[in-house]
C-alpha cells in the first residue's frame, strides 16, 4: 500500500484542510478519486474535480507507485 | 535586460501602482490594466465580502503559462499578474493584470487573454459571504479539459 496525503480546497474545505488515505500501489489517479469520493461522504463535486501535485494536473489514468503529496481542485472561478 | 513577466500570490494588498511601475517600458506606449474587485451583490443576494482559496505552486505556474502564451502571441509585451489570497470585503482588489506594449491593440487583447485564461484555468476558488443565509463556493469551470488537453 502507499499513502496518500491529500490536500482539499475550495468546496473540499468542510472536510478539513488535508485527508490521509492508503491505496495500493500502482494505482490509477482515477481510482485513487473513487476511494477519496468514498472517503468525503459520495461527494459529486469530486466527479468535476481533477487530482494535482504542485506542478501539473494529472490524468486520470496516471499511475501511482509511491506515497504522494496530492490535491483535489474542484471547478475554478478565480477573478 | 529586465524582466518581462511577474506573477504571484498575495496575501497582502494588490498595488495597482507596483503593477504599473513593472510594465513601463521607454519603448511601450500602452500600459493597460484590469482591476478585478469584489462587488456587493450576485444574483439577487446582497454579498458581504469574499474569500479567496487558492493553490499557491500550481497557480503562479499557471500564471507564468499564461504569461508566456500572451507572449508568444503578442511579441514584446510585458506582463503583472498577482492574485489575493484571504478575505476581502467589498470594493477589495482581487486581482491585477497589467499589460504593456509598443502600441495599444496588444495591450488591450493580451490583458483580455489573460485574465480570460486565469478564470478557466488558475486554481483559484471563491467563498461569498451573503448578509443573508450561509457562505457558499461558487460554481466554475472544471479542469478535467485542461488535464486532457
Amino acid at each position: 500500500m502507499i499513502t496518500i496525503h491529500m490536500k482539499l480546497f475550495g468546496g473540499f474545505r468542510k472536510f478539513g484542510e488535508t485527508l490521509d488515505f492508503a491505496v495500493p500501489i500502482g494505482s490509477t489517479v482515477a481510482a485513487i478519486k473513487a476511494v477519496l469520493q468514498k472517503k468525503l461522504n459520495g461527494d459529486g463535486l469530486v466527479l468535476d474535480s481533477v487530482l494535482a501535485n504542485d506542478s501539473a494536473i494529472l490524468r486520470d489514468s496516471d499511475v501511482l507507485d509511491s506515497d504522494a503529496e496530492l490535491s483535489i481542485l474542484p471547478p475554478v472561478c478565480g477573478g | 535586460m529586465s524582466a518581462s513577466i511577474h506573477v504571484s500570490v498575495s496575501t497582502d494588498t494588490l498595488n495597482i501602482q507596483n503593477a504599473y511601475d513593472f510594465v513601463t517600458d521607454p519603448a511601450h506606449g500602452a500600459v493597460d490594466v484590469f482591476v478585478g474587485a469584489v462587488r456587493n451583490h450576485h444574483e439577487g443576494q446582497s454579498v458581504q465580502g469574499i474569500t479567496y482559496d487558492v493553490h499557491e505552486a500550481l497557480a503562479e505556474k499557471t500564471f507564468r503559462d499564461i504569461c508566456l502564451e500572451a507572449q508568444n502571441l503578442w511579441e514584446g509585451i510585458k506582463i503583472y499578474m498577482s492574485h489575493y489570497k484571504g478575505q476581502l470585503g467589498i470594493g477589495g482588489i482581487s486581482v491585477i493584470i497589467a499589460v504593456s506594449s509598443p502600441h495599444r491593440a496588444e495591450s488591450f487583447d493580451a490583458c483580455r487573454y489573460v485574465i480570460e485564461e486565469l478564470k478557466k484555468r488558475a486554481p483559484v476558488w471563491k467563498q461569498e459571504h451573503y448578509e443573508h443565509g450561509p457562505s457558499e463556493w461558487l460554481p466554475g469551470h472544471s479542469l478535467k479539459e485542461v488535464s486532457s488537453g
